[in-house]
């Protein structure tokens, strides 16, 4: 089976050939959307769940922390954003601070007392906290509105200079979400090449030796769960203003499970871009099975089974391995001539 | 004070349901090191199958189904007990040979493969059974309530704590005084061993998987009648057995029995005071516990931890 650390990191420029081309699908989305049978808000949802599912795999793939009670900080994110602009100001800019800083608080918070744990304890205390968010959530009914939720949460104006856009018209809101997204995984990009990112898979491999070289192992993984966490508040900001509401849904131990099958079908254990892959997988198996039967969680879920027997490094580590074989297909038949 | 005994009462019988629950789970951990998520999905899936069994089912309206349903209550019921675990159990035992391609890999695989397992088990109660929330008939001798000090009990509730006692029990003896409890706890211990001494160890863990679900069923079964049926009970029940196995400490028997008493105590406890709070106590208990002691009350060192 292969590895992250088999998909050689680069280190300088983020502007690789993939990029390029996720940046330019991101930028010609609302061209083409509804021309392949789909539709504006989709793209929305895209993107705020990549941006999620790249913040989650920076602890998932890269630091081999399983966290399955992620949703919880998507949903502070959501309900920091909801808050404030009830309680505090109409604003974007302060929402979306607040969302990522009520889920950074959050994160470090049970980073702390997580970060001791290792394998399958660190997932059980994550379930664990994971619950106490969403339980607080409904429960917490002068707050967070129980299981209704915030409702009503504005959608403020862009401002930039003299220009003020109006993000409830869809395709200006379609283009902010998608910019803060692309900025999003050109940093997140930035981090996984940098030495970080390195101690962190080095952290993955091998948590002992990895002290044994020097490394504060609870401090990285302590970082690598608050930065998740600040991304997933962030993305649930976005998705705050994109359903102008924030409810516990997206807390439950269920939704937090869903973002790991993305991840992990798209390839998040092998490659950068699997949690890319994954998600738009997602949700066009959503959409696409979701119209044919009712039951589209039965097919994508037996898909996802069959996937963890046979092929666990998802779409990406397909795709790696093709593209590997391909060269080696011409090598052993050149061989002969030079022996 | 004594406001606080018929909540220490439901408590404690709210702990062995609990340890019910957990039973076959604990099991699954203990001897295969697979934490099962999709053990409330069969527990739910053996409940679904014994409603079906007592009320006639798919056979309802042919000759069959109406002899059937002229067959008092009571022997019906005790069919359906039988017959819902056995089922939930073969559906373990599937679910053990979809998991063998992830053994030796990194314990994650089993946990997701099982999460995916859980998913598509509840997907397909709710498009064979439906979405609504079913009631599960009692036998009349079983059912009812009764007084004690001026409160009101269920009698069901006793007889499901009773048998919760039995099974534990039962459990225990079959582990620790036959000789297949004791391959099951040397495979636990030292596979390679025991595959070394000529025992087919694929075979023992399909019959413990199988032997764990239908533990499930089991629970699923005398639990339906109090928490009612409905297609995502399965996440309700796997959340509570997944923290008592933490807070016991993975792998050990009593640590387990321990934990989903103390569980229940506090579930029991708070009730009395924040009713609304209740189901959060048991993560508290978890955070406060686990917090301090990374193996639980009773754990030894495993596998899972790397």
């Amino acid at each position: 089976m292969i590895t992250l650390s088999d998909i050689p990191a680069r280190g300088g420029t983020p502007f690789t050939l993939p990029m390029a081309l996720f940046v330019a699908i991101l930028a010609t989305a609302p061209f083409w959307l509804q021309w392949v049978g789909l539709y504006q808000y989709l793209g929305v949802e895209i993107a705020i769940w990549i941006l999620f599912a790249m913040g989650f795999n920076l602890l998932f793939g890269y630091t081999g922390l399983h966290s399955f009670g992620h949703g919880a900080y998507l949903g502070i994110g959501a309900y920091g954003f909801g808050l404030f602009q009830h309680g505090v100001a109409v604003s974007l800019w302060g929402g979306l601070l607040a969302a990522i800083l009520a889920a950074t608080v959050a994160g470090a918070i049970v980073g702390a007392f997580l970060s001791h744990r290792r394998g399958i304890y660190y997932a059980l205390l994550t379930i664990g906290f994971g619950q106490v968010f969403w339980f607080t959530a409904m429960k917490l009914h002068w707050l967070t509105g129980g299981e209704d939720g915030l409702l009503n949460i504005p959608r403020p104006d862009l401002v930039i200079g003299p220009w003020r856009v109006n993000l409830n018209d869809n395709a200006a809101f379609y283009w902010f979400v998608a910019g803060i997204t692309a900025v999003a995984v050109v940093l997140m990009w930035r981090v996984v090449n940098a030495p970080v990112g390195r101690i962190l898979q080095a952290i993955r491999q091998n948590e002992t030796r990895a002290r044994f070289v020097g490394y504060d192992v609870w401090r990285w993984k302590w970082l690598a769960f608050t930065v998740s966490a600040a991304f997933a508040g962030l993305a649930g900001g976005l998705f705050a203003m994109a359903q102008q509401s924030a409810y516990p849904d997206v807390m439950s131990l269920h939704q937090s499970g869903v973002i790991v099958m993305m991840v992990l079908v798209g390839g998040g254990l092998v490659s950068f871009w699997g949690p890319v892959l994954g998600v738009i997988l997602y949700f066009i198996a959503r959409d696409v099975l979701g119209g044919l039967t009712e039951a589209w969680l039965l097919w994508y879920g037996l898909i996802f089974v069959v996937m963890v027997m046979v092929r666990p490094e998802g779409l990406a580590g397909l795709i790696h391995t093709m593209a590997r074989r391909a060269p080696p297909a011409v090598a052993p038949a050149a061989k002969p001539e030079t022996v | 004070m004594t406001s606080l005994v018929p909540h220490v009462v439901n408590g404690l019988t709210l702990g062995l349901l609990f340890a019910l629950i957990a039973l076959g789970f604990t099991l699954i951990v203990g001897v295969m090191e697979v934490i099962n998520l999709a053990h409330g999905s069969l527990f739910t899936l053996g409940a679904y199958l014994a409603l079906s069994t007592i009320g006639a089912g798919w056979f309802s309206g042919t000759p069959f189904g109406i002899w059937w349903l002229d067959l008092p209550m009571a022997s019906r019921y005790f069919i359906g007990l039988a017959l819902g675990p056995v089922l939930a159990g073969a559906a373990g035992m599937l679910l053990e040979l979809c998991l063998r391609p992830t053994y030796g890999k990194a314990p994650l695989y089993g946990l997701l493969l099982t999460f995916g397992a859980a998913i598509v088990v509840e997907e397909a109660i709710r498009l064979i059974w439906g979405t609504g929330e079913q009631n599960m008939p009692v036998p009349q001798m079983i059912s009812g309530a009764f007084l004690m000090g001026g409160l009101i009990f269920s009698t069901y509730k006793f007889y499901a704590a009773g048998f919760a006692i039995v099974a534990i029990l039962m459990v225990w003896l079959f582990l620790e005084r036959t000789p297949y409890g004791a391959i099951i706890k040397a495979g636990a211990h030292d596979s390679e061993m025991v595959r070394a001494l000529g025992y087919d160890l694929a075979r023992l863990r399909l019959i413990v998987f199988g032997f764990g679900s239908a533990l499930a069923g089991i629970a699923g079964m005398v639990m339906a009648p109090i928490w009612g049926l409905r297609p995502h009970l399965g996440i309700d029940v796997v959340i509570p057995a997944f923290l008592i196995i933490v807070i016991g400490g993975v792998g050990s028997f009593w640590g387990a029995v321990a934990a989903a008493l103390l569980v229940g105590m506090a579930t029991g406890i708070t009730g009395a005071y924040a009713p609304a709070w209740s189901l959060m106590s048991m993560y508290i208990l978890l955070i406060a516990i686990v917090g301090f002691r990374a193996r639980g009350l009773l754990g030894r060192r495993s596998a899972l931890e790397n």
